[in-house]
């Protein structure tokens, strides 16, 4: 599992320890939710992203 | 009394929109001190836009269905020169100068806006309790949460306040609060309603939607606010459909999926008997009912959270070192997602995309699906657990688990009743659809209230 204190710390994140203590089971049930996931990925799958052209440039 | 019934009592001169309203703003007075539904009361301007409806109509100037009907829009819709908080003491004293998108047209189709209604904080949890503006209740037992984070639109419809209320539904914010206090809610899809002037709690997630006392209100409101809006650059040009259900609609033919994996797991048993009574139901009409199976939904909500969490916190950074200003489990979920890594985040909506493809592929054997939408009626205040089985799980994570993947779809769902439990709590069916066609799940949700099954 990920040491989310040395993350919060190595990322200048400020949090108290006891919400860090709180939160990092979350955390930790997420990650091992999500963290296989990322393996199925195919190499070239892009992002779920919106393409946005502004109205001014459509114009 | 339902929009369609008001609808028809003003245009046969049997109501006025200054009684309807009057009687609105009575009922708010006699039962929001109670409730906590109501984070602002608008009655001079309400009065006046009654007025203004009255005088049209008997001109002859009809706007619409909703024409005259009071109404009511949850905190987080932006109202010109009327306060609008997002339930946080960060934006206590904000006014606006613009209307949201959804504010305009609820105003050009003529409804009173009686007023804005509260809700969890930043629209970021599901039990209303909201620790800056108070506790909101549920009608139908007040020891109770009505759902969130539209709870205040759930409690002002269910406890007969307006005819439909507003919310906003990012994981869920919609359907939880209209099962937990028995109205119908609907999340339209991605794009078919303007999020312009929505104060946002994730970008790529949120939706607009009603509230409503039935599913033909529903489908008034929808007719009311869709349509594209070149300031949301996620807004849909997919035409507008007539969305109404017909007075005798049938939904005979129409192939409803019932899934076997996920949805009837850990559920209170009194929820799965209800909901599989209502495709019973739904048989019986001539639809359907086909036993498949879904992908995977316990993938798909970690990815929605991974997403929501992310994008939440890139809103709300530049006011995290203030922790004073939020509600301790809001400033959790804050924490939690400054501390994902990008690439986390980026992969989160590779999968996304991933899955809405897998999911695409149901739609060539169904026309919409039939689930529960939240696995237990509505939780006591302050309950932060619930037994579901042999299982003791978190209420936020229960209480989303059965909607919240919708949102990463972005297909349209459908709370409404389907009956109450034997402590008198309302149950819910959730009726997912195929992108855009808002039109067959209305129908479907009609056809069923038609028949009696949502009593």
């Amino acid at each position: 599992m990920k040491n989310w204190k040395k993350i919060a710390e190595g990322s200048d994140i400020s949090i108290p320890e006891p919400d860090l203590d709180r939160i990092s089971p979350a955390l930790d049930a997420l990650e091992a939710a999500f963290r296989p996931l990322t393996k199925e990925i195919p190499h070239d799958m892009e992002p779920a992203v919106a393409f946005y052209v502004f109205p001014e440039a459509a114009e | 009394m339902t929009i369609l019934e008001a609808a028809h009592a003003l245009r046969k001169r049997a109501v006025s929109s200054a009684e309807l309203t009057e009687t609105a703003l009575k009922s708010v007075r006699e039962l929001n001190p109670k409730l906590n539904a109501f984070m602002t009361v608008m009655e001079d301007s309400a009065r006046a836009q009654a007025k203004t409806a009255d005088a049209e109509l008997s001109k002859g100037a009809d706007r619409g269905l909703l024409h005259g009907l009071p109404i009511a829009v949850k905190d987080v819709f932006e109202t010109c020169g009327v306060r609008t908080t997002c339930g946080s003491a960060i934006f206590k004293d904000n006014v606006p100068n613009r209307d949201a998108a959804v504010v305009a047209k609820l105003a050009a189709a003529g409804a009173v806006l009686v007023g804005k209604t509260g809700m969890h904080e930043l629209a970021y949890g599901i039990t209303s309790n909201n620790p800056h503006f108070g506790t909101i209740r549920n009608p139908r037992d007040q020891d109770r949460i009505p759902g969130g984070s539209s709870g205040g639109s759930g409690a002002a419809v269910a406890a007969g306040m307006v005819f439909m209320a507003m919310g906003s539904d990012t994981g869920g914010s919609i359907r939880i609060p209209a099962s937990f206090c028995g109205t119908v809610g609907l999340k339209p899809t991605s794009g078919r309603v303007s999020r312009y002037g929505v104060m946002p709690l994730d970008f790529s997630l949120d939706h607009m939607g009603p509230l409503a006392r039935s599913a033909r209100d529903a489908a008034a409101t929808l007719q009311a606010i869709a349509g594209f809006d070149a300031r949301d650059d996620t807004s849909s040009r997919e035409p507008v459909d007539n969305y109404l259900p017909p007075a005798d609609c049938s939904i005979r033919g129409v192939r409803i999926g019932l899934p076997e994996n996920f949805y009837f797991d850990r559920l209170d048993p009194e929820v799965d008997a209800a909901v599989r009574r209502m495709a019973a139901n739904a048989e019986s009409l001539g639809a359907h009912v086909i036993p498949l199976r879904v992908p995977d939904i316990p993938a798909l909500n970690a990815v929605g959270r991974i997403i929501l969490l992310a994008e939440a916190s890139a809103v709300m950074e530049k006011h995290a070192g203030n922790r004073n200003l939020f509600g301790a489990d809001v400033m959790a979920l804050i924490d939690q997602g400054r501390l994902l890594a990008a690439t986390d985040y980026i992969n989160a909506q590779r999968l996304r995309r991933m899955m809405q493809r897998d999911f695409a592929q149901l739609w060539r054997r169904v026309d919409c699906l039939f689930t529960p939408t939240t696995p237990m009626a509505a939780p006591r205040i302050g309950e932060t657990t619930v037994q579901l089985g042999d299982q003791t799980e978190d209420v936020r994570l229960a209480a989303t688990r059965l909607v919240r993947g919708i949102n990463v779809l972005g297909f349209p769902a459908l709370s409404m009743p389907c009956g109450v439990d034997r402590r008198g709590l309302p149950l819910s069916l959730q009726i997912i659809g195929r992108p855009f066609d808002e039109t067959l799940v209305l129908r479907v949700a009609a056809a069923l209230e038609d028949a009696g099954s949502a009593e």
